[in-house]
């Protein structure tokens, strides 16, 4: 069987905004979940379909990356009608996965309750930045502002650094886009044995926290305050950074034994450093590691990142570039791995993405799906789910219901 | 590699037995330590990554080790491992051995670059999993060196995607009866990232560092506060609150112009100028708040410490107390999700061997003299 088609039968109200929540969504989806996305142009569109500067709200990159394979109802939940008919869509699904703030569904007669109504398995999965309850659980949080409060952007630094910078990224989105649908399946699997679905409240900033657990650790267990340690590592020397040949090359290098730094030494043609009483230990090279750092680059800077990698980890030496999107495109590797799904037309041209972090062995995936137009399976989901035919249905388009 | 993958497993629920060479998974070597117990069970990586897990020492090269090892596999639902890649299979237990023992076992594993192809050999420390990945490129300032995150992230996040794929087999089994072998990369996990693959392929755009300005966005960077920084994120939404709540903001930020995010992002630095004589003049914790009151998501940079201390965090009880043989007692996270409003954990990581005698002889009834061997 194909892994894309594992959780076939498995069907997903989708109310899902920005990135971790639809990219959960995409990656159900990816293995043969029926995602259904719901929005409306009644002030409900996903916000990633205005980033960028694009005309067609189907056409925004960003979007598109986000909710590969989904399905799109476009219905109005602020009308009475759009919310009831959401209610008996989730008698017919396995789960709901959201990632509004706190109380938007409740106020629009989508609690847990009223969604479990008659299907006591429903399973919901919420990824709210905050969490559900809680002082703060009404705050307005992106991934980037979450990175700061959890500590990791103010450790994500050089140490010789007179300011914090971290990261442009929104890492959180990450995590929680992994854990939650994750998360998802391990409630399905308990919701068919209990007959009986959970609740699960996956807040964002404690899923970031959770990759951050060792040094809370240090804080809780030593009473120390953790400093930033950049390219450092405190069993490994040289480890870090180092400048290759060309505008913006750099290959990482990590030695971390004996065995290593030999086989290191060998590989740069600098025998004569065994014998250097500096570097005689694991200890001593952690001592002078900004004298091995200069030696390294000395070495690295003349020679083409790829190359370096190549010739340290054939020697058995821990090395890898430092590699941009471009390099990732062309990596030997990833192709190997059959890693991007080709996308040859879409609204945005031709394009690949990178599918999943594992494969199932032995078993041939197809490629992604794009994600439907806005409440292009209207009728199709109407239809073939709740039974309604469609004179009701255009009355409901009429009726602004639908839109 | 994959201990954080059992750490989940082990939230969720199931029985995660670690099975540890006789010298202890060299993981309890690993800083950073407890004060003054670098040498024996004072790892607090370890401590971290392994809560709430059995320990069983094991010389699966051995006869006994690999029959008791073989016992258990009988009685277990999944495999994980991180060893290099062929190891098991040259001790003639790769997939293909053990799923003699159980049928329908999932084996996940978790390497750097997957169990074949160019680089499967490769060896993989965090840093090189965040460098192939494509992550560290586009981390940190753009006239420094790219920047590692804290701890070990590309295990981190390689150890979701394994225990992903580890959800999917068993729902996999559950429904169709079959087994599987899910091969983790850490690189793969990696490259997913901050849109660093898709942007260059659909748009031909290779993302470089940006320090923390935001690509698309300003203010949308971290500002100078009178105790340290805050994080802002200013979409064209939030920029006319931003304005109304400063209010002796310069006037030529009055021009309509400026809500155009993209405008705003292509003078970033004389915004982020601007928004700094305002940031500059408040505590971080109570320019968040005033900001958060006004529909502008901003939040302190804070320390490790800080985070801990913070209220909300506290409220939602997301630190909790373990005792530990040797560690003593500390707060540790519990579990990162709750269900129907309940937290599970946290609980303390096993010490070496810890349950030799209950698995072995209790549960696998392996005589004493195996056991001991």
């Amino acid at each position: 069987m194909s892994p894309d088609q594992i959780l076939q039968g498995v069907r997903i109200l989708a109310f899902t905004t920005g990135y971790a929540g639809p990219y959960a969504g995409r990656l159900l989806a990816s293995y043969g979940a029926e995602v259904i996305k719901i929005e409306s142009k009644k002030g409900g569109l996903d916000t990633f379909r205005h980033y960028g500067q694009h005309k067609d709200i189907d056409a925004a990159p960003r979007f598109i990356e986000c909710n590969l394979g989904v399905r799109s109802l476009a219905v109005n939940l602020k009308h009475p009608t759009g919310a009831r008919l959401i209610r008996e869509l989730a008698g017919k699904s396995d789960a709901v996965l959201q990632n509004f703030r706190p109380r938007v569904l409740d106020k629009l007669g989508l609690g847990d309750d009223e969604l479990r109504g008659s299907n006591p398995k429903l399973v919901i999965v919420k990824l709210p930045g905050f969490g559900s309850e809680g002082p703060k659980s009404n705050y307005g949080t992106w991934g980037f502002n979450l990175t700061a409060f959890s500590g990791i952007t103010y450790l994500w630094n050089h140490p010789e650094q007179d300011r914090p910078i971290g990261s442009q990224g929104v890492y959180p989105d990450h995590l929680g886009f992994v854990m939650g649908p994750t998360l998802l399946v391990a409630a399905l699997l308990n919701s068919r044995r209990s007959r009986k679905g959970v609740t699960i409240d996956l807040a964002q900033i404690e899923s970031t926290a959770a990759v951050l657990g060792t040094t809370y650790l240090e804080t809780s267990v030593n009473g120390d305050d953790p400093q930033p340690k950049g390219n450092h590592y405190e069993t490994a020397a040289p480890h870090g950074c180092y400048r290759c040949q060309g505008e913006d090359r750099w290959c990482v290098i990590s030695v971390r034994n004996d065995d290593e730094w030999r086989a290191f030494c060998r590989a740069v043609g600098r025998d004569e450093l065994l014998k250097d009483a500096r570097f005689a230990d694991l200890p001593a090279r952690l001592n002078h590691r900004l004298e091995l750092d200069r030696i390294v680059e000395e070495w690295t800077q003349s020679r083409i990142a790829e190359d370096v990698m190549r010739d340290l980890q054939e020697a058995g030496v821990p090395a890898g570039v430092v590699q941009t999107g471009a390099d990732l495109l062309r990596d030997p590797q990833l192709r190997h791995r059959n890693y991007f799904s080709p996308f040859a037309n879409s609204l945005i041209g031709p394009f690949e993405i990178p599918r999943s972090g594992f494969m199932f062995r032995g078993a041939t995936e197809d490629p992604l799906r794009l994600p439907n137009r806005l409440g292009s399976d209207n009728e199709s989901i109407l239809i073939d789910i709740l039974g309604y035919d469609r004179a009701t249905i255009e009355s409901w388009r009429n009726e602004e219901v639908l839109t | 590699m994959g201990a954080f993958c059992g750490k989940m497993l082990r939230d969720l629920g199931m029985d995660v037995i670690k099975l540890e060479p006789p010298g202890g998974d060299p993981a309890r070597r690993e800083p950073p330590f407890a004060k003054d117990r670098e040498n024996g069970e004072g790892s607090l990586r370890f401590a971290y990554l392994n809560a709430g897990k059995r320990s069983v020492t094991l010389d699966i090269t051995q006869e006994l080790g690999r029959k008791a090892f073989l016992e258990l596999i009988g009685r277990s639902d999944v495999v994980l491992e991180s060893f290099e890649p062929g190891y098991l299979a040259a001790h003639n237990l790769g997939y293909h051995d053990l799923i003699e023992k159980q049928k329908k076992l999932i084996l996940v594993s978790v390497s750097g670059f997957g169990q074949d192809g160019p680089y499967a050999h490769y060896k993989t420390p965090d840093i090189v999993g965040n460098a192939m990945g494509g992550l560290l490129y586009i981390s940190g300032d753009p006239t420094m060196t790219p920047c590692n995150p804290p701890e070990t992230q590309s295990y981190y996040y390689a150890s979701l995607f394994a225990c992903y794929g580890v959800m999917l087999a068993l729902w996999q089994r559950e429904t169709r009866g079959i087994g599987a072998w899910i091969d983790t990369s850490i690189q793969a996990s990696m490259a997913l990232h901050e849109h660093v693959a898709f942007n260059y392929s659909a748009e031909g755009r290779v993302m470089k560092r940006a320090g923390s300005q935001h690509q698309h966005n300003a203010p949308a960077n971290l500002f100078e506060c009178k105790n340290g920084w805050i994080a802002l994120f200013v979409t064209q939404n939030h920029w006319p609150l931003l304005l109304r709540i400063w209010d002796d903001h310069d006037p030529a930020l009055d021009d309509p112009k400026w809500i155009n995010s993209n405008l705003r992002r292509q003078h970033a630095d004389y915004i982020n100028a601007q928004v700094t004589t305002f940031t500059s003049r408040f505590l971080k914790e109570e320019l968040a708040e005033l900001f958060q009151k006004n529909g502008i998501p901003g939040l302190p940079v804070n320390s490790p410490s800080d985070f801990m201390k913070d209220p909300h965090i506290l409220a939602r009880g997301f630190f909790g107390t373990v005792r530990h043989p040797i560690l003593g007692t500390f707060r540790q996270p519990g579990n990162c999700f709750m269900v129907d409003g309940a937290r599970g954990g946290p609980m303390p990581a096993p010490l070496l061997g810890q349950h030799n005698d209950e698995i072995l002889r209790g549960e696998l009834g392996l005589s004493m003299n195996e056991a001991l061997s």
